[in-house]
């Protein structure tokens, strides 16, 4: 059994331009982004930029045209992914929209969602988040207690969300709720697409240990909510969520969070190195191009309609121990002064400490070797 | 896949299983008499007429099924002689590139060396050898040149990077031959009164083995396409590299969870371990490789770096 045949990755069109387009697009806006902004781009926030890829086609990119999509392919979409995030382009905004949020209303939401969201996202003025866990809900999301109760006019909504990226700078967030009293586990639960400013909503920040603001609790207290801000079938809300994370898992953004850290590294120790970070960079690079091979590889086979499971829990592993060791490994080999102010101290302490992060959101190193143990037959 | 490689690899593997754990005596006449050697020489002129997708998937057996016979070195050999235009000698041809014991050297009637942009072809009563063995018992033997070169021609082919390339694809092999043992082992053997496999301490070692065996598989694949382009310098040494990470992580867990059974010299797994641990070593290993690649990407720039990995890919394109 072949664990990781590598499926080619063969995109249509002229990805080189693609690429030049991405780039040129990076180099327009790139003079307002700190250094430490371009290390954190999931959680870097800038409207002007969203709205410019938006102007320029690239959110929304396989979606179809009538809802503001420009039916480009897959792999399309990911080559501007992979330039986005190895030149740290700020995502924040609208990520998860583009990511997780518009492809789930293009698979479940009615017409009238659709029609409601998805040309804002696309134009990148629309931003969503996802609201999962709760208190006593982290890893084993089928907890979930937060309610929303059927009545004559609308959904009664009461209970509390936590860890919620991006929710402050959100307009809706799509939230999975137990819309069936008394159900346990996997059953009875279902997916609502709540707007943010809906009286009874309240957003609270929790600041992060980097010192950043993209956590936050949202509370609901009595909200109502029309009969119609129900996501796909009632009762299936499970079923959609686990699609909805699979979507988090194929992508180039399980490699290069630290990319900007490697970018720095290079420049710092100019293009004759001593041999031992010479030896260091070629280390770091042959992790890299390996990963890169492999998601390229699993978005292939994503995009030939086949369900790579392991193999995305595999990038997502490897990526991850990747991205993390990244730091370290240069903290170890190179003497720099953690309070300095080059670029590459500056990443070097912002990333060392963003780094536990790494390999929390999407699943920890535990349930994803969970995931591949089951994929090998191993349970 | 072409037809051509179905039947190819249909016979390696069936071949590959015959010869394995036979000694080199039994195992090199068959390899020859089945013609692998030309794999890579034009049909014109009386080759396989292969790419090098044929042949990581040749090795790719070798290596799995832990073949005690030289296989990828006339693979290359041939293929220089043919691109040189140089006639090949009959019997098994080794390959000498710089600094490199030739593997099986004592057996080989020829060997190709280059260096200095130049091929040398030595017939051996112009070779002395210092014989050596390598990690898995394989002849390693140090060559010097006592006699003058039977031919010679222009090369500027990088003879390391095709023989790390051969090591990193029959490493590809080995790993998966290594994790199907240990796969085996762990759903069969009870202990405490359960399959190990229900553990879930051994469940989560043997996903991160898949890992290395997968990063392995994705690296000699896409050195092969690289190399069908016709440039993978940057790539060899990037997968050779990894190779070398893969069999640092791999080699522990497959043994652990054999514990002493799989450290007997009966067992199949040591076959493959030790392989594996000499391939490491063999064509450069990680500290030359990660030194050349390091110092071409601080050649490359912070940015160059993504932009070079991006232009190689997109050249595989259209």
């Amino acid at each position: 059994m072949q664990i990781f045949p590598l499926h080619p990755f063969l995109p249509e069109g002229d990805i080189p331009a693609l690429r030049q387009q991405v780039r040129d697009l990076v180099a327009q806006h790139e003079a307002r982004w700190p250094i430490e902004l371009r290390a954190n781009c999931w959680f870097s926030f800038d409207e002007a930029f969203s709205k410019a890829l938006g102007s320029a086609g690239l959110l929304g990119m396989t979606w179809p045209k009538q809802y503001g999509g420009h039916e480009r392919t897959m792999l399309e979409r990911y080559v501007v992914l992979e330039e986005l995030l190895a030149a740290g382009a700020p995502a924040g905004l609208h990520w998860i929209a583009d990511r997780q949020t518009g492809p789930l209303l293009l698979r479940y939401g009615t017409e009238a969602q659709r029609e409601k969201y998805l040309p804002g996202m696309a134009r990148g003025e629309i931003y969503a988040c996802i609201g999962l866990s709760e208190p006593g809900s982290g890893s084993d999301l089928a907890s979930v207690r937060t309610s929303a109760k059927k009545t004559n006019e609308g959904w009664r909504i009461n209970g509390q969300k936590v860890w919620t990226s991006g929710a402050h700078k959100s307009h809706a967030a799509l939230t999975l709720l137990r819309t069936e009293e008394g159900s346990e586990r996997h059953t009875g639960l279902s997916q609502m697409m709540i707007d943010l400013d809906t009286p009874g909503i309240t957003v609270r920040p929790i600041i992060d240990m980097t010192g950043t603001h993209h956590f936050n609790e949202i509370w609901f207290e009595d909200v109502l909510l029309p009969h119609d801000a129900l996501v796909g079938v009632e009762g299936n809300g499970w079923k959609q969520v686990v699609a909805e994370l699979a979507l988090e898992r194929s992508g180039p953004e399980r490699y290069l969070s630290s990319h900007m850290l490697l970018v720095a590294l290079i420049d710092a120790m100019g293009p004759e190195p001593d041999a031992p970070t010479a030896q260091l960079i070629g280390r770091l690079t042959a992790e890299m191009w390996t990963l890169r091979q492999m998601s390229m590889s699993t978005i292939a086979k994503l995009a030939a309609g086949e369900d790579p499971v392991v193999e995305a829990a595999i990038v997502k592993d490897l990526g991850n121990a990747y991205e993390q060791a990244l730091p370290r490994m240069v903290q170890a080999a190179v003497d720099a002064d953690l309070a300095g102010k080059s670029d590459l101290s500056r990443l070097l302490t912002w990333i060392l400490v963003a780094s536990p992060s790494f390999s929390l959101r999407g699943g920890t190193p535990e349930v994803l070797r969970g995931i591949i143990a089951k994929g090998l037959g191993l349970r | 896949m072409s037809d051509n490689r179905t039947l190819l690899t249909d016979m390696a593997a069936g071949l590959f299983a015959d010869l394995a754990g036979k000694p080199f005596d039994v195992a090199w006449p068959q390899v020859a008499e089945a013609g692998f050697s030309t794999l890579l020489v034009p049909e014109e002129a009386g080759g396989f007429g292969g790419d090098w997708g044929d042949v990581l998937a040749v090795l790719r057996l070798a290596g799995l099924n832990a073949l005690a016979a030289p296989l990828a070195e006339p693979v290359i050999a041939h293929y220089l002689l043919a691109k040189a235009g140089i006639a090949a000698p009959e019997g098994l041809i080794s390959i000498a590139a710089r600094g490199q014991r030739v593997p099986y050297g004592r057996h080989a009637a020829a060997v190709v060396q280059v260096g200095g942009g130049t091929l040398s072809l030595y017939h051996a009563d112009a070779c002395a050898f210092d014989e050596g063995l390598s990690p898995a018992g394989e002849p390693w033997d140090a060559v010097s040149f006592i006699g003058a070169a039977a031919a010679t021609a222009d090369c500027d082919v990088d003879l390391l990077a095709l023989g790390a390339f051969a090591r990193v694809a029959q490493a590809s092999g080995a790993l998966e031959a290594a994790f199907t043992l240990a796969i085996d082992h762990v759903n069969t053997r009870v202990q405490f009164g359960r399959a190990l496999a229900k553990f879930q301490a051994v469940q989560q070692a043997m996903a991160e083995f898949s890992e290395e065996a997968a990063a392995v598989d994705a690296s000699a694949a896409a050195c092969a396409a690289a190399l069908d382009y016709g440039h993978a310098s940057f790539e060899i040494a990037a997968a050779k590299l990894r190779m070398g990470i893969a069999v640092d992580r791999a080699v522990p867990i497959a043994h652990r969870m054999h514990g002493a059974i799989g450290f007997t010299i009966e067992y199949a797994l040591n076959h493959l371990t030790r392989r594996l641990m000499g391939w490491r070593s063999e064509f450069g290993g990680d500290a030359y490789w990660a030194e050349l690649l390091g110092r071409r990407v601080a050649g490359l720039g912070g940015h160059g770096l993504w932009r070079e990995m991006a232009a190689r890919t997109d050249r595989l394109v259209g």
